[in-house]
């Protein structure tokens, strides 16, 4: 699909999704401005925010081999695993001041272990997410919130006021009232930006001072106003899976015809879909309860999987969605288990779908092409 | 949707004929046992009767309707006990020989199922047993968030299952590091799991009685901890055959808390310290002794195991589940009680203390093991479920390296012989015993 856009301001946060240390985040350090690392999506970044850094979502873009993870992980480990552990071995993430962690999966929760003992980061930090989302869960991950905040504000030699924190939280909001909007835009009949073009959006959040990421988003979201839609899709398809954050993937599919206008993705609605409650009156309990129970969950989380599916089912309709299509990592077992389940409650629910298993640097774009065009015309697209 | 007795009655007849099958398989392995009177057969023979004492209440409890759950060894089998609540694991098919016949079926017929190639086969076998219809329905379950991902998906799974999805399930959230506030936090979970056992059975818990099945497992691990010392010993008086897995399956399996259970692991003390003070080795000619670090190869055990033996004098001398540092839980109250019982089961319990957790905790226990047990190389199978052991490889190499030990990563899959096959791993193991100036 080709694009419509002739955006300066897209054209920013393409380049800043297919580097790691863009112009934005260069300039912030430059003026002295620290960044922090979170492997996860699940690393509450309203903290790092308070404490005046940019926390930064780790990445293996630009990566192209695995030579020195393979020396610490094995080929039976996701290779976004290996390969973001591959540029920290080699240095592409000396830039960062701080790095943050939840054991996410069995992959990533060894990547800290050897982190802490080969790479050279001034600040490391494991918080101990839970596996479950009840009241109970809420309340140990606020104690680890609390516990990240006390251990960077002491590292950092700062406080981090309740007020900081509030600032942060309806910083971080901010940036996702200006998402959600972008998203409701594809909601149309015309969508004015692609899957891929929207994923670049994403990514590049994670990536630049929160403030000015903000206000570039205000700026695109006013362009796209005024541009025209794309028609010429042969179906909608609403994306769903774990680490995804190369536009290029998604270009695939919608070459093919099959317009991305939704995911469930953690570079898209999951961080961003819902707000961190701003009434409550702790901060940190906020942020324990958004993670916890207020945001779309990952599959890692037990006794939620009813809720992922039918938020799931809702993007269907509101984005009236013609088919799913459901990307995992090799070696993820988390998502093989969610895609396993997906597969039985879409089929109840007669929505078409199918399950693509990738590798995270982009190979096999003939295999996509072919296994997306097969879909298509299975749902007589 | 309840599903109707009737449709129950259906599951469980069917969920019953695969397991009847695996109690006749064991029963037929009693018997032969029984012929032997060799003294550590004769100990084999009572784990195999256990098991079939198992195999028969649950039956019995399925056929007269009355409960029975799933639960787990790390979940406090401890309270199980005491609710006198008879349990079966739903994963325990593909670790039991019983599975033998039609392993590798059932791995194809889980791939045709669309489970994930790259998920332990252990988890894709569960469910494929549980969306075929092939395990007996408990009356509520036990679920499992550790020590691996895999786990973690197949008990969703098992949650959503059309037919599974109104058997209640309670897991337990296990907390990541080894602290005091992990401790309690987990304390609290084990709590709640008993409301939640009480809630779906018509059981309660007697904490006196719990207390009496704690002091017996405390003897239990005692014990245990005395014949882990024996094993010290050189030549080892006992290889892969008889040690950790049946330790394990007797303390957290099938005799938690039970005198039975405790006379088991007496007997086991004093045949082995016999051999010991008469320097009787499991082989003539101990000339390697090594560390298996993982579960054993249970798909295909049997063409393995014996010729690291035979061949090469390779003596498997400790296991990940054979000397985890089992503390008594103290039985004062019954909050030192739920304390100690979380400590055992988190930080203890096999597998879960090694893969749950920061490196930190495995690679101490490969330190640990390596000297106390002098031990000539280890061996890291790398079951292509480990995931986590797997990205661990590296550390281990370099603890290894720093124990000054010889250290070697296979890659196989413990259920399915095909992944890497026997003659493959044995190449390798060949190799890399040569390289190593070893045997
Ligand atoms: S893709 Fe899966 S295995 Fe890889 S980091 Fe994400 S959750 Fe872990
Ligand atoms: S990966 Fe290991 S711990 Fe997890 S289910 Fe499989 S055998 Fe068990």
């Amino acid at each position: 699909m080709e694009s419509k856009l002739k955006s300066k301001v897209l054209q920013e946060f393409q380049q800043a999704t297919s580097t790691l240390v863009n112009p934005a985040l260069q300039s912030w350090k430059d003026q002295g401005g620290k960044v922090v690392g979170c492997y996860c999506s699940y690393v509450p970044e309203e903290v790092i925010t308070a404490a005046g850094c940019v926390p930064f979502r780790i990445r293996g873009t630009g990566s192209t081999s695995t030579d020195l993870a393979d020396t610490c992980l094995s080929s039976i480990n996701c290779s976004f695993s290996r390969h973001s552990l591959d540029m920290a071995l080699r240095g592409d993430y000396a830039f960062l001041d701080g790095a943050t962690w939840v054991p996410t999966c069995d992959h990533v929760r060894r990547i800290y272990d050897h982190w802490r003992r080969r790479v050279d980061t001034p600040y490391l930090h494991l918080m101990a997410l839970p596996k479950k989302v009840t009241d109970v869960q809420v309340q140990w991950y606020s104690e680890e919130v609390a516990m990240l905040r006390d251990s960077l504000a002491k590292h950092l030699g700062i406080t981090i006021s309740d007020a900081q924190l509030w600032d942060a939280i309806k910083l971080h909001n901010e940036t996702r009232r200006l998402q959600k909007h972008l998203y409701e835009l594809r909601k149309s009949d015309n969508p004015p930006i692609t899957g891929a073009e929207t994923l670049a959006v994403m990514v590049a959040g994670t990536a630049m001072p929160r403030s000015h990421y903000n206000q570039l988003l205000r700026q695109l979201l006013e362009e796209l106003g005024s541009s025209n839609g794309h028609s010429d899709q042969r179906a909608r398809i609403l994306l769903i899976g774990g680490i995804l954050d190369d536009p290029a993937y998604i270009e695939v599919i919608e070459e093919q015809g099959g317009l991305v206008v939704a995911d469930s993705l953690c570079f898209g609605t999951r961080t961003m879909w819902e707000l961190v409650d701003e009434q409550e009156s702790d901060p940190v309990a906020a942020l324990g309860r958004y993670y916890i129970q207020g945001r779309p969950q990952c599959p890692r989380m037990f006794g939620d999987q009813p809720k992922r599916s039918a938020f799931i089912k809702q993007m269907v309709k509101d984005f009236r969605v013609d088919g799913v299509i459901s990307e995992r990592l090799v070696m993820c077992d988390n998502w093989t288990g969610e895609q396993f389940m997906f597969a039985e409650d879409l089929k109840e629910a007669g929505i078409p779908y199918i399950r693509l298993d990738r590798e995270y640097i982009m190979a096999g774009v003939g295999q996509l092409r072919t296994r997306v065009q097969a879909f298509l015309e299975m749902m007589g697209r | 949707m309840a599903i109707d007795k009737a449709t129950r009655q259906q599951m469980m007849v069917k969920g019953l004929e695969r397991y009847k099958q695996e109690r006749e398989y064991f029963n037929f392995i009693t018997n032969l046992l029984a012929a032997d009177p060799n003294e550590e057969i004769q100990l084999s023979k009572e784990v195999t009767e256990i098991t079939v004492a198992r195999y028969d209440e649950i039956i019995r409890c399925a056929e007269e309707d009355k409960p029975f759950i799933g639960g787990y060894f790390c979940a406090a089998p401890e309270v199980y006990a005491a609710m006198d609540l008879p349990w079966y694991l739903i994963m325990q098919t593909p670790f039991l020989a019983a599975s033998a016949p039609y392993l590798l079926e059932d791995v194809d017929a889980a791939e045709a199922m669309g489970l994930g190639t790259d998920w332990c086969t252990a988890c894709r076998l569960s469910l494929y047993y549980i969306e075929a219809g092939l395990s007996p329905p408990p009356t509520c379950m036990i679920g499992l968030l550790h020590p691996c991902d895999a786990a973690t998906m197949l008990h969703q799974a098992v949650v959503r299952n059309d037919k599974w999805r109104d058997i209640p399930m309670f897991c337990t959230d296990p907390p990541y590091l080894e602290d005091q506030r992990g401790i309690d936090y987990f304390a609290g979970e084990l709590r709640r799991m008993v409301t939640f056992l009480e809630e779906h059975t018509d059981r309660k818990l007697d904490i006196d009685r719990l207390r009496e099945i704690i002091i017996e497992s405390n003897k239990q691990y005692e014990l245990w901890l005395e014949y882990a010392q024996l094993r010290r010993a050189k030549p080892c008086p006992q290889g892969w055959g008889m040690g950790g897995g049946q330790c394990f399956a007797v303390s957290q399996i099938f005799q938690v808390g039970q005198p039975r259970g405790t006379e088991w692991f007496r007997k086991l003390v004093d045949i082995t310290e016999r051999k010991v003070k008469a320097k009787q080795g499991i082989i003539a000619n101990e000339r390697i002794r090594y560390f298996w670090f993982d579960l054993l190869p249970f798909g295909w055990v049997f063409e393995f195991m014996p010729w690291l033996e035979e061949e090469w004098g390779a003596v498997l001398v400790m296991d990940m589940f054979g000397y985890t540092p089992y503390e008594p839980v103290d039985t004062r109250n019954e909050d030192t009680m739920f304390k100690g019982l979380a400590k055992r089961n988190l930080y203890q319990s096999p597998m879960v203390r090694q893969a749950r957790g920061i490196a930190d905790y495995f690679a101490s226990d490969i330190a640990r093991v390596v000297k106390d047990y002098d031990i000539d190389c280890v061996i890291w199978p790398g079951h292509m479920g480990h995931k986590d052991g797997s990205a661990s490889v590296g550390i281990m190499r370099e603890i290894c390296q720093q124990l000054k030990v010889p250290y070697i990563h296979i890659g196989l899959d413990l259920f399915d012989r095909r992944y890497t096959s026997p003659e493959e791993c044995k190449d390798k193991i060949g190799k890399f015993f040569s390289a190593m100036g070893l045997g």
